[in-house]
């Protein structure tokens, strides 16, 4: 995906807390120091990094893990939190009449960002005009009315014309019929006074409903500044990030967001007028850290500071049933895929074998299917199933006797191992044998 | 352009300074002692008084000091100020990869030097920072000088991702070898955005200069090789050729450059690129290079308030000369690179 450098670094970054046992001053530093030097190298304005790391740090160090959480899982909280923190929400974006005004740099991708944002809400369903107050740029308008004639939406504009607020005021008369309009301008920077002038007299001219900062993702340090002062011309309400589907990383996009306490509406990431994508920023920072669904886990970290799915007291005493396992899939399955939940594990950095976890997690789908159509008595007494018994669990699974036999023998796997850790001494939790034979029994 | 860095810079090089500066303030209590007390270790052979002292450094510090009137400047004395220069170049845009190499150059530099105590810290500091700047973006590029020393038709491909000014470019190249005296024609090769044939074509109108173009979709190639036809059989000194802007990773537009290279071939292949972009500059200027080449830079939207540090990423990462600086959206808006002009100016300006 688009942010593969940035997460390998971060991942790297996070690996190297995973091989420590104490989560200590001197292993946060680390952790600090490769994560600053992964945002900055993925464009993050430097003192947002410092900020944001310096937060983390001082978190890190300070707050108590909550209860049932190690440490590198609270570590690992925290920096997602602060992360999000960064990017926070995803702009609203309804589905009602409404003017959106385009902001941004020259050569951000505003034309092809308002052609693509046209063809967004009409597949929705609504009725949409776009005007092109661009009276700079040469083609401008034959650019952006190509483009809306393919997708059959009205296009104002007059590429004799130079005076954009003319133009918008006559678009807007024209496409008085449109429920939403979206109005395209001109490339412009914080510097030249007369341009921001310009898109404030434009701004009070449309009363757009959104003002809308377009970013390159791969512009740097400057992306703060600019932000800030379009910020101040026009109050931004989302920021749009473009040309994802390079190879830069967004840090800089990511700054404005912060800048402008919107957040990021869309996600263009491509060159056809379909490639446009609403932003998730859970997904994204997780993309971001390489770790799947953050969210999920985080929400994890939080049921176990108060437990119920799982009794693991009663587990650990050694009363382990089918019902228990049952729970156990079942709050894995909500979790989302294993791999994350293996990563999250305290297990230190072993490795495990790729391709395990997709054949066990279908697996484990397979098993809470089966043991739906266990009677309650064999849940709680699985000792109780004997052949017949088993016959009747496959057929009312739609499985084969050998699965229902593999699940069992998969319980008292499972059942051992957590002997295992109760007791001290011999038995030790081997995490890494029970992966191996559980990937031998497919 | 470049102011931001600038003020930056001399921040930092006063921080630098400083630091030397201090570490001097502190020998110098050393200096008097030995000059009070035993001014017999410095005729007798230190051989003999020296191992009394656990450093040798020291030792070899005070030697140097008295009778030399040198100061050695130590990694210590340094290495705050290079983590505050290290964050000053970042700041500024400057990717990491070649920040790292600005501030291991500087430090390389001042490490171990001997400094004679009339000798000014700050020229000491900005030498080694001219050095290591110099040293990272090269030489610039005389495109009259190439032309001029070239068969016509000069021609010239230019290349880079969206968005970043090529057809601009295109336009105030043309009207700047215009001004120069020399004939100039224009192959629109961009045929796949929108508006991009309009846009370049009200371009050459204006400036009035020919220009070769298909229609929106046709094959670039074509296009350009027409446009390298058209010089030839009209004595035209260069072709500029434009192309769309294209991602480094999309393999299939990259074999099409490739293809409009072999068909066109190229005299120089121009990379251009924006000043405000951050460290993807590094990534994709690499990447050009390696499938297309590059043999100069043009660096656009300089005037956006930048702090100029792409133009030091690229120039590290593939060690092409900067051509010319785009400064704003008029024609004449275009300057060409001076790395010397730009370090002074950098280091010594205003100051």
């Amino acid at each position: 995906m688009m942010l593969d450098g940035l997460s390998a670094s971060l991942k790297d970054a996070l690996k190297k807390l995973a091989g420590k046992s104490v989560v200590d001053r001197a292993a946060v530093d680390e952790l600090v120091k490769d994560l600053q030097r992964a945002l900055i190298s993925s464009d993050v304005n430097v003192k947002l990094v410092m900020e944001l790391s310096k937060a983390i740090r001082t978190r890190s160090l300070e707050e108590e893990p909550p209860k049932g959480m190690n440490v590198r899982e609270h570590v690992l909280r925290i920096v997602y939190q602060e992360l999000v923190r960064l990017v926070w929400a995803s702009t609203d974006v309804r589905l009602e009449p409404q003017t959106i005004l385009m902001a941004g740099l020259q050569g951000g991708g505003k034309t092809t960002t308002t052609a693509k944002l046209a063809r967004y809400f009409q597949k929705k369903g609504m009725k949409v005009g776009v005007i092109c107050a661009d009276t700079f740029r040469p083609g401008a308008f034959d650019q952006i009315s190509t483009l809306c004639a393919k997708i059959n939406v009205p296009c104002f504009g007059n590429p004799q014309e130079k005076d954009a607020l003319k133009i918008t005021r006559e678009g807007l008369a024209a496409l008085k019929d449109q429920e939403l309009i979206i109005v395209d301008t001109q490339g412009r920077h914080a510097l030249e006074a007369d341009l921001i002038r310009e898109i404030i007299d434009l701004n009070l001219l449309t009363k757009a409903t959104h003002r809308w900062l377009v970013i390159d993702a791969a512009l740097g340090q400057q992306a703060s500044e600019q932000a800030k002062r379009f910020h101040e011309a026009i109050g931004i309400d989302g920021v749009i990030i473009t040309k994802m589907d390079g190879t830069a990383k967004g840090g800089g996009a990511m700054s404005a967001v912060a800048e402008t306490k919107s957040g990021i509406a869309f996600i263009g990431s491509g060159e056809t007028i379909e490639d446009l994508e609403r932003f998730d920023p859970d997904g994204f920072i997780s993309r971001l850290l390489g770790m799947g669904d953050l969210k999920a886990l985080v929400e994890r970290a939080n049921e176990a500071i108060n437990p119920e799915d799982v009794d693991v007291n009663a587990m650990m005493k050694g009363k382990f049933t089918l019902r228990d396992m049952y729970k156990q899939l079942e709050a894995l399955n909500k979790m989302g895929p294993l791999k994350q939940i293996m990563g999250m594990l305290p297990l230190g950095n072993m490795q495990l074998p790729e391709g395990v976890y997709d054949v066990t997690s279908t697996k484990m789908v397979r098993y809470r299917i089966i043991m739906d159509s266990m009677t309650p008595k064999e849940l709680d007494d699985p000792a109780l199933i004997n052949s017949s018994r088993m016959q009747r669990i496959a057929h009312g699974a739609g499985a084969t006797p050998d699965e229902v036999r593999e699940l069992l023998k998969y319980y008292k796997m499972m059942q051992r191992t957590l002997k295992g850790l109760r007791g001290s001494g011999g038995g030790k939790f081997n995490m890494q044998r029970l992966m191996k034979r559980f990937s031998g029994m497919q | 352009m470049f102011g931001g860095l600038r003020e930056k810079l001399r921040a930092a090089r006063d921080r630098l300074g400083s630091s030397i500066q201090a570490a001097a303030v502190k020998a110098e209590p050393a200096e008097k002692a030995t000059v009070d007390l035993p001014a017999l270790p410095v005729i007798a052979p230190a051989g003999s008084a020296a191992p009394v002292l656990s450093s040798p450094t020291f030792v070899d510090k005070v030697r140097v000091l008295i009778t030399e009137r040198e100061l050695i400047v130590s990694e210590k004395d340094v290495n705050e100020a290079l983590s505050e220069l290290e964050m000053t170049l970042l700041e500024s845009d400057v990717a990491l990869p070649a920040t790292d190499a600005i501030i291991d150059s500087v430090e390389k530099n001042l490490v171990g030097r001997h400094r004679k105590i009339g000798e000014s810290v700050d020229t000491l500091v900005v030498h080694a920072l001219k050095t290591a700047l110099l040293d990272v973006l090269g030489k610039g590029f005389d495109l009259k000088d190439y032309i001029a020393k070239h068969d016509r038709p000069v021609k010239i491909l230019f290349t880079g991702v969206n968005g970043t000014g090529k057809t601009t470019t295109v336009a105030k190249i043309g009207a700047y070898l215009k001004k120069e005296g020399f004939t100039v024609v224009i192959g629109a090769g961009d045929t796949y955005r929108a508006g991009a044939i309009e846009q370049i074509g009200v371009h050459a109108e204006r400036l009035g200069i020919r220009i070769i173009q298909h229609k929106e979709g046709a094959d670039p190639s074509a296009v350009l090789f027409d446009a390298v036809q058209y010089a030839q059989s009209h004595k035209i000194d260069v072709v500029l050729a434009d192309t769309a802007g294209r991602f480094h990773n999309k393999a299939n537009l990259m074999s099409q450059l490739e293809k409009i290279k072999r068909v066109m071939k190229p005299d120089l292949v121009v990379y251009v690129d924006e000043a405000v972009a951050g460290n993807d500059a590094v990534t994709r200027a690499a990447e050009f290079d390696r499938t297309v080449g590059a043999d100069a830079v043009v660096l656009t939207k300089a005037d956006m308030d930048s702090r100029g540090g792409a133009a030091i990423s690229i120039a590290h990462t593939i060690g092409k000369p900067l051509m010319f600086l785009g400064t704003g959206q008029a024609y004449d808006d275009i300057i060409p690179f001076e790395p010397e002009k730009v370090v002074d100016e950098l280091l010594d300006g205003g100051a």
